[in-house]
């Protein structure tokens, strides 16, 4: 109970005498009360806990003997300021303060024991510190180690030059043989400094070429420098030239240049260009190619590469399509914008002259539709004479019909490309016949000569390309030809059978009788609409030999009052596909090759037995010479007629022409065929 | 065969194989071709079945007439005379048996052959044409026989009567003559055109067609179509069609007639025209019945066309074979 109160006061009076508000009032004072402080603690030094403790029993006994005495005391009677309570009272107030007295020695020797464990923990705190510090070190020594144990020196990379080599080849005073044959370091020494040495030579060698490179360049620049001070003089005599190797027909000049604008050409026309090119100086000198159109646009065009055009249409096509939702009125003008950029031609275009003998030029004019990728082709012809004067030939030479059906059934109307189809449903193209006009036929043999293929038929074998357009190129150069000479011919043969001459030639004289009664009245012009309203020509047109590509012309043979009319067909592919004759005669009354088997014979005799009027080859003759067989023809046939002898009076055709027999056979053919020597008339 | 030359073809003559279920047919480039009547007329016959089976050249003029015996095919060209095996031809080998010319005078024109008959009672062949003759050609022993000469034009048809042992031959001339197959003598000389109900003056007098049946001829031409009665050897029927005819034959109690014109005439025996069914081509030459077969028992008719007309009925056309 009593140390309880003890413990109580006890911070009261430390407060008093190490507190800090004592030490701050004054100096003086502090150093006065160091000195009392001091010598408690000596005090303290002196002192053993041990006895202090028993000291502090001792007094806590007597203290509760002086208490229990003073107890006693009161108890019986004793009066406060008796004698006996106050010497016990004193005492006990000795007792007192010598407790406090051991109390404050405990307090110190507590504090003396805490500041020495604090001290000696930071001694200990220090060695601590200490030893990490040396075990980090030694890591980083460790680590150090390491990483030098695993130095990689560079010249480990330099391959060296072997051994063996070494010794030979470097001089004494580097290899030292005595001190590197056993020490492998300077060994390795030894050989870095020989490679030094050596590369140090090579450095050099570098440099010298580099000087004499520079040199040989500089020297080169000077010559290019000469050499082009040369080009305006050798220009000017190129330019001084040409008069001179157009007079020699040498053109040199233009071919330069042709072939630097073909680089700009889209490929089927180049690829067209490089082939006719090389067709015209294999086989065909008369064969010019030259190339025409805008270069810069192309130039402009071949710089992007094209991008696929599909797309960009797909999308539009849509855009389109929402467009024609919203604004109707203005979707025509939006069209016809995007048909005309479907239908847009590559700026360059490939112009092929053919000159025939005669001096007439068939002029091609080779197209690219870019978005279409198909090619066109538009034609004109240049004759050396006039030939607007002959009527019925109009259709002959122009430029639509010309060239239809080079190849059976090739007549240029409709795309070759099947993909087309779907792009022309997109910007609403019915047909792209509507178009030809403009941009030019696209002929199948036009896609072949630039090497477009667009396989129909599985059969075919696939080139596409250079080859295809090789392997096309002879032949349809030869048809083309051919089929400008065939019109040509035509031609003259269409102005003379106008004047009702039909001209024979020297070779073909034989093929019929000197004496020709018949003559030809009329020959004029007629369509596909007025032939098939005939009525004799119905089994023609009913066994397809009658399209609309072919040409239709009426004419008429007469004898006295017999008029033959004859109803022609004359194919595009004329003379490969002879003309087809359909005959009607009019002489006591009417009638036609379907129901008299007599005029149907003559129709055979000149549509039939046509190959021996064809004259000399390519039987370009074969026209006329039809009409004079037809004359003929007539001739046999009005003089065989009637032979009823019951009609009195002269005969209107008297018999001229010599017959075997005048008719023959179960349906009484009369004799149309020719016998050149002899001179008479037989039956087939 | 191109078709500016389908266009101008002509069918001449058309013969039924034994069997009956072929048809050959002459035309006038020389060739020959062969249908199969039963693969056209079976129900699955496609456009494909009504061209020939087999076509071949057989001569170099037209084949004017063909004719078929038990097992052969008689084909006649310009004066010549070929003989084909039918078997050998359905199996399409073409390689005539023997090829036959008769010694013909002339040598500036081969004279064609325009008819041929078999005279069954000693197994010969009857054939007149551009010679003016009518001649005999023994089959047994493959010489000819004999010569009929008395035609002043050439002979246009001839026909032959068993049981009479008579030739009959209608020609150019205009006269029908009569012949004694075993003398070969002239017995008999009609002149149709002279008789005031046959002659049509305006077409001529030639005799281009020639049937008998028993007692009976028919023949025409340049004069009408006319019923002859030969025991009186007057004519008993005139028939009223335009054009001249070129085939006719007995059938029941009809007469069919081909011609100019585009149609098949069927007349009755008094004299009436009761029809006269159209067909493809313009002009008709050769009419022929299927006799040899009861299930193909057909009428073919050709002409001035490529077109060969098969009456499965005889009242309208069925289909056409082509070449």
């Amino acid at each position: 109970m009593s140390s309880d109160a003890l413990k109580k006061r006890k911070p009261k009076v430390l407060r008093t005498e190490g507190g800090t508000p004592e030490t701050k009032r004054g100096r003086g004072e502090g150093d006065h009360q160091d000195v009392r402080v001091y010598s408690e603690e000596v005090e303290l030094d002196a002192r053993d806990p041990e006895q202090d403790f028993l000291q502090y029993k001792e007094s806590c006994e007597s203290l509760a003997t002086l208490m229990s005495e003073i107890q006693e005391l009161k108890a019986n009677g004793a009066k406060d300021g008796c004698a006996e309570v106050e010497q016990r009272r004193m005492q006990s107030c000795i007792h007192f303060m010598n407790l406090k007295k051991l109390n404050r020695l405990a307090h110190m020797r507590l504090k003396r024991g805490r500041d020495q464990t604090h001290e000696a923990k930071q001694r200990v705190d220090v060695l601590h510190l200490q030893l990490q510090n040396l075990l980090y070190e030694v890591m980083h020594l460790q680590k150090e180690i390491s990483k030098c144990l695993e130095f990689k020196s560079k010249h480990e990379e330099i391959d060296l030059v072997p051994e063996e080599e070494f010794y030979q080849e470097a001089p004494q005073d580097i290899s030292r043989p005595q001190l590197t044959k056993n020490d492998p370091h300077q060994l390795t020494l030894a050989r870095l400094d020989w490679e030094l040495e050596q590369r140090k030579r090579l450095a050099e060698k570098y440099m010298e070429s580099q000087t004499t490179r520079e040199k040989i360049q500089k020297s080169i620049e000077v010559k290019k420098e000469h050499l082009t001070s040369l080009q305006p003089g050798l220009n000017a005599i190129m330019q001084a030239s040409i008069p001179v190797q157009e007079y020699l027909s040498m053109p040199f000049e233009q071919a330069q240049i042709q072939t630097e604008v073909a680089r700009h050409l889209p490929p089927p026309l180049y690829v067209l260009f490089v082939q006719a090119n090389a067709y015209g100086q294999a086989c065909d000198k008369n064969l010019c190619v030259s190339i025409s159109g805008d270069v810069e646009e192309a130039k402009a065009l071949s710089k992007p590469p094209e991008d696929s055009q599909d797309d960009e249409s797909d999308s539009d096509a849509e855009e389109e399509q929402e467009k024609t939702k919203r604004r109707r009125p203005t979707t025509g003008g939006q069209l016809d914008d995007k048909r005309r950029e479907m239908l847009k031609r590559h700026p360059l275009s490939l112009c092929l002259d053919l000159k025939c003998k005669d001096g007439s030029i068939l002029h091609l004019h080779f197209y690219y539709l870019m978005n279409l990728n198909i090619m066109t082709v538009k034609t004109k012809v240049s004759t050396s004479t006039d030939l607007n004067t002959v009527i019925s030939a109009g259709d002959l030479l122009k430029s639509d019909t010309l060239l239809s059906c080079l190849y059976t059934s090739d007549q240029g109307q409709e795309t070759p490309n099947p993909a087309n189809r779907y792009q022309f449903d997109k910007v609403g193209i019915v047909c792209f016949a509507d178009y030809v006009e403009d941009l030019g036929h696209p002929y199948m043999w036009v896609q072949s000569l630039g090497g477009l293929h667009f396989p129909k038929d599985p059969s075919e074998g696939v080139r596409v390309g250079s080859s295809l357009c090789a392997s096309h190129m002879e032949t349809t150069m030869k048809l083309l030809r051919g089929r400008l000479l065939s019109r040509l011919a035509l031609h003259k043969q269409f102005a003379s059978l106008e004047h009702s001459i039909i001209p024979v030639s020297s070779e073909c004289q034989q093929l019929f009788p000197a004496k020709t009664i018949s003559r030809l009245a009329r020959w004029t012009q007629s369509t596909l609409q007025d032939y098939m309203e005939l009525p004799y020509t119905r089994h023609v047109t009913d066994a397809g030999l009658a399209t609309e590509t072919d040409l239709y012309f009426m004419s008429v043979v007469e004898r006295g009052t017999a008029h033959l009319q004859a109803a022609v067909v004359l194919s595009p592919r004329y003379p490969e596909v002879s003309p087809l004759f359909s005959l009607s005669l009019s002489w006591k009354g009417e009638r036609s090759g379907r129901t008299d088997d007599n005029l149907r014979a003559m129709e055979s005799e000149v549509n039939v037995f046509k190959n021996e009027l064809q004259g000399p080859r390519p039987g370009r003759q074969l026209l006329t010479n039809q009409f004079s067989r037809l004359c003929v023809c007539l001739d046999v046939y009005l003089e065989t007629e009637g032979q009823d002898d019951s009609v009195e009076g002269p005969r209107e055709f008297p018999r001229e022409k010599m017959c075997l027999r005048t008719v023959r056979g179960p349906n009484r053919l009369k004799p149309f065929k020719y016998n050149h020597p002899q001179g008479f008339f037989s039956h087939r | 065969m191109g078709p500016v030359e389908l266009l101008h073809m002509s069918v001449f003559s058309q013969s039924f194989s034994p069997c009956g279920r072929f048809l050959a047919a002459g035309n006038n480039y020389g060739e020959i071709a062969v249908f199969s009547l039963s693969a056209a007329l079976s129900p699955d016959a496609t456009a494909l079945s009504q061209k020939p089976v087999l076509t071949f050249t057989a001569h170099e003029g037209p084949v004017f007439s063909l004719l078929s015996t038990d097992c052969h095919l008689l084909s006649a060209g310009n004066g010549e005379i070929s003989c084909w095996s039918w078997s050998e031809l359905i199996k399409k080998n073409v390689k005539p048996l023997w090829t036959k010319r008769p010694n013909y005078k002339s040598s500036l024109e081969i004279p064609e052959i325009n008819s041929m008959a078999i005279n069954s009672r000693d197994n010969s062949l009857v054939f007149g044409g551009g010679d003016n003759n009518v001649h005999v050609l023994d089959l047994e022993h493959g010489v000819f026989k004999s010569v009929l000469q008395g035609h002043s034009d050439y002979v246009h048809c001839v026909s032959v009567r068993d049981r009479e042992a008579e030739i009959l031959s209608g020609g150019e001339d205009g006269a029908v003559r009569v012949w004694d197959s075993r003398t070969g003598q002239c017995v008999h000389c009609i002149e149709v055109h002279k008789y005031e109900s046959c002659a049509r003056p305006q077409y001529g007098k030639w005799i281009s067609c020639l049937t008998t049946d028993s007692d009976w001829m028919l023949c025409g031409g340049g004069p009408s179509l006319s019923l002859w009665h030969l025991r009186s050897l007057s004519p008993t029927s005139v028939f009223p069609l335009t054009g001249c005819q070129r085939q006719t034959t007995f059938y029941q109690d009809m007469i069919l007639a081909v011609g100019e014109g585009p149609a098949v005439s069927h007349c009755l025996l008094g004299g009436e025209v009761k029809a006269q069914i159209p067909c493809t081509p313009q002009s008709l030459n050769t009419l022929q019945l299927n006799t040899n077969s009861t299930e193909h028992r057909v009428l073919t008719v050709g002409g001035s066309s490529d077109h060969i007309d098969v009456f499965t009925n005889l009242s309208y056309r069925t289909f056409s074979f082509s070449f």
